[in-house]
């Protein structure tokens, strides 16, 4: 009898957890999805100006095509209008956790100013958030640390963005760039040694040529 | 004729510019300079001994039903988390859970397959994760962890599975605090079936390779559990996942770590330490023991015979390995380094941590908070590459188990030196009991490895592996031990352990043995070396346009 008041203790709290929503936050055993918002606009926007569609994966098999990363979602720019309302379904191939989350979205609507998916392992999950008027490049990574290090990283331009964000694998350019060995080999040695004859021989001739001509 | 004179003056003048030459240290007989004044100094490099940020954690709890200690620490554990560990995330509210980072899949605890009040299947998600790691976009580590005042070397530890930024707070760059070294001690109760899955949040390969808990080394579905990529299954990569599964039938402090390239990962931090408890009813344990230290919610075991329980685990870090991970951001670049160019048979420990922290920031989480007449059960852990010396101060000791064995009562021996090998684990009964042996009475009682270099960070001292066995009447309100506020703010001090402060800059001592000033340059001596070197350029242009032989022929 105890044994079965503890599984039916056990069975109704694994209940209790699923699928909860909290302060702006969904959150089951599968991942999370912190500060959706589908229809409230921001301060300058009068309506919305276009919804869009993104579907962003996520691990390690996109890092594939940039040399020298780990992680990667399957793009690194999105661009869209001023007062846009964005679905992003976010899809990890991974069997390990991964986040889209963005930066820098106002705080009124937004906690933290962020809007943020969060996938426990394989699997996918949806949200949406509206962006404000002004052209604003946001940064999207995920925070797992070393994630956005090693390649997981992107940005979202809203009316062409205000900038461009560093380190942004095949787009920019990192702040703190790594330094590769340089393949000195006969031929590259040989190229120096003739560049040196005929940066002599070239003004030497020449300078022959005016001395003779006197 | 003058062209011999003049070769002949050159010799003179290249004399004279080696008795002139500059040096950067010159002898001074009489002209001694002052001392240094501490106004002289760049910068204070002050660093708040305790921030006190989460002083109603101290207090003793009651969360979920999980009975939760006191613990007088300036940083003590939440207690949200230690009822999540004692739980499972399955059997705790949302509202517990939100008080915590951890997340929603990373512990349940289910069935009791013995019938006698706690649940048997343990299942766990462990994550790697890099402390003070490279970032290409600035000059700065991340997420940042300081052993001791300004010290970051790079780390990497296993995790409990959280969830959410990897931040203390929005907009820090420092990391919460289940982010942290050591790897967290796991604990579980003998006969649970326990699953725990490494999720390999990494850019390198890793295992977990359960030391000294029983464990099968092939599974029944023909898997290989040992975590040793040698003999076993290849090691879990980037991005994959891997689960591990044991039923150990024997109790007792045993370890874990990671397997691959194990000389370097370990030393790295992963590794940790593995309680198994003993099995009794209703014995729901606490199964992460985060940063390690106090045990907040001990076994029933624990509880028969002990006043409290302290997992005490101690980790060396070579700053030339550590650094390797801060240098390079293309794994590529970081594992030819690591594997290939550095030599561990060439490298030496410089950092010496005791769950997780050198000195003074042991102070902050990692004493032993004793009253009189308890009984206190230390469970240690070398996970050093050295052989330790541990050393309590106004105490003996008595050790009853090796490495998770217990030993026979006539072998439990009662010293106030206890030799660890690597790996190995004992566990030690401190009695505060005031018999003059035991203990010499209350006090604020070092504690720390009596190998010297154990108690330095990177050479210097005060550091490394020190802490404290301090009667709870000694510590102050924030749990800081009540020592003389000098030395408190000497060592809570970046610039201390840069080793660019005196060490016995106090008082009327300031002056006699802070650091002596430097010489002023001799400007004669300079502006002679300058016209003289000069006069032998003049020369030397002079000769090398005469042809030889003649003076004068243009």
């Amino acid at each position: 009898m105890k044994k079965l008041i503890f599984f039916f203790l056990l069975f109704f709290s694994q209940l209790s957890f699923s699928a909860m929503n909290h302060n702006g936050m969904t959150m089951d055993e599968k991942g999370m999805v912190m500060n959706s918002n589908p229809d409230t606009l921001p301060k300058d926007c009068k309506k919305i100006s276009e919804d869009v569609h993104f579907t962003v994966h996520a691990g390690h098999k996109y890092a594939k095509k940039f040399n020298g990363k780990m992680y990667a979602f399957d793009q690194q720019q999105w661009d869209v209008k001023p007062c846009s309302r964005i679905k992003i379904t976010f899809i990890n191939d991974d069997d390990i956790r991964h986040q889209f989350m963005i930066h820098g979205l106002p705080g009124y609507l937004y906690p933290k100013g962020m809007f943020h998916i969060e996938l426990y392992g394989k699997g996918e999950k949806e949200g949406f958030f509206i962006v404000p008027s002004q052209p604003k490049t946001y940064l999207v990574h995920c925070e797992v640390p070393q994630h956005m290090e090693k390649g997981m990283k992107a940005q979202l331009k809203v009316a062409g963005g205000d900038q461009d964000l560093p380190s942004i694998p095949g787009l920019t350019e990192p702040v703190t760039p790594d330094s590769y060995e340089v393949s000195w080999n006969q031929a590259s040695w040989a190229i120096l040694v003739l560049s040196v004859l005929v940066g002599f021989a070239g003004p030497f001739f020449l300078l022959m040529r005016y001395k003779n001509s006197k | 004729m003058l062209r011999s004179a003049l070769i002949f003056l050159l010799l003179i003048l290249l004399v004279s510019v080696y008795w002139l030459l500059p040096s950067p240290v010159e002898k001074s007989a009489l002209n001694i300079p002052a001392t240094v004044s501490d106004s002289a100094r760049q910068s204070s490099g002050y660093v708040n001994p305790c921030q006190n940020d989460f002083s109603e954690w101290r207090e003793g709890f009651e969360i979920e039903g999980v009975e939760i200690n006191p613990s007088p620490f300036c940083q003590p554990d939440n207690p949200y988390e230690i009822a999540t560990f004692v739980k499972g995330v399955n059997n705790v509210s949302m509202q517990t859970l939100m008080q915590t980072r951890l997340a929603e899949d990373f512990l349940t605890k289910t069935d009791d397959l013995d019938g006698d009040g706690d649940p048997d299947i343990i299942r766990i998600k462990m994550e790697v994760i890099e402390l003070n790691g490279f970032t290409p976009d600035g000059d700065y580590v991340f997420p940042a962890y300081d052993i001791a005042p300004g010290i970051q070397p790079g780390l990497w530890v296993f995790a409990p599975k959280t969830r959410g930024m990897a931040e203390k707070h929005f907009r820090s760059k420092i990391a919460h605090a289940l982010l942290r070294a050591p790897s967290p001690v796991i604990r579980v109760e003998q006969g649970d079936k326990v699953y725990i899955t490494l999720e390999n949040t990494h850019y390198f390969p890793h295992t977990i390779h359960f030391h000294g808990v029983d464990h099968p080394w092939r599974l029944k579905n023909g898997k290989n559990n040992d975590g040793d990529p040698t003999t076993g299954a290849p090691a879990v990569f980037p991005g994959e996942k891997r689960t591990y599964e044991m039923q150990p039938r024997q109790a007792g402090t045993m370890f874990y770590h990671c397997h691959v390239q194990t000389d370097k990962h370990l030393v790295m931090g992963l590794n940790g330490m593995f309680v198994v408890e003993e099995n009794r009813p209703n014995n729901w344990v606490q199964t992460f023991n985060v940063g390690a230290g106090q045990v907040r919610h001990p076994s029933v075991a624990v509880k028969e015979a002990y006043d409290q329980e302290y997992d005490l685990h101690y980790q060396a870090i070579d700053k030339k390995l550590a650094t390797i991970i801060q240098q390079a951001n293309d794994p590529r670049l970081v594992a030819k380094r690591m594997n290939r160019q550095y030599n561990m048979t060439e490298a030496s420990e410089n950092y010496f941590l005791l769950n997780g922290h050198s000195f003074p920031y042991t102070l902050r989480d990692s004493m032993v908070v004793v009253k009189p007449n308890q009984k206190i059960k230390l469970r240690i852990a070398n996970a050093q590459r050295s052989a330790m010396a541990i050393h309590f101060h106004g105490h003996k000791a008595k050790v009853t188990h090796f490495d998770g064995v217990p030993l026979l009562p006539a072998a439990q021996v009662t010293r106030d030196v206890f030799e660890i090998a690597p790996a190995q684990r004992i566990d030690l009964n401190l009695q505060t009991e005031n018999d003059g042996l035991h203990s010499f009475g209350p006090g604020v009682w070092l504690f720390h490895d009596h190998v010297e270099t154990g108690i330095t960070t990177d050479g210097m001292a005060p550091g490394g592996n020190i802490s404290t066995v301090v009667y709870q009447d000694l510590l102050d309100d924030m749990g800081m031990p009540k020592i003389r506020e000098e030395p408190v703010n000497r060592y809570f001090n970046k610039n201390y352990y840069a080793k660019k402060n005196p060490v016995w800059n106090m008082g009327d001592f300031k002056q006699l043995l802070g650091d002596a000033g430097m010489l002023e340059v001799n400007y004669f001596r300079l502006i002679m070396l300058g016209l003289i070197s000069g006069l032998i350029a003049a020369i030397l242009f002079f000769l090398v346009r005469q042809p030889s032989g003649n003076g004068d022929q243009e």
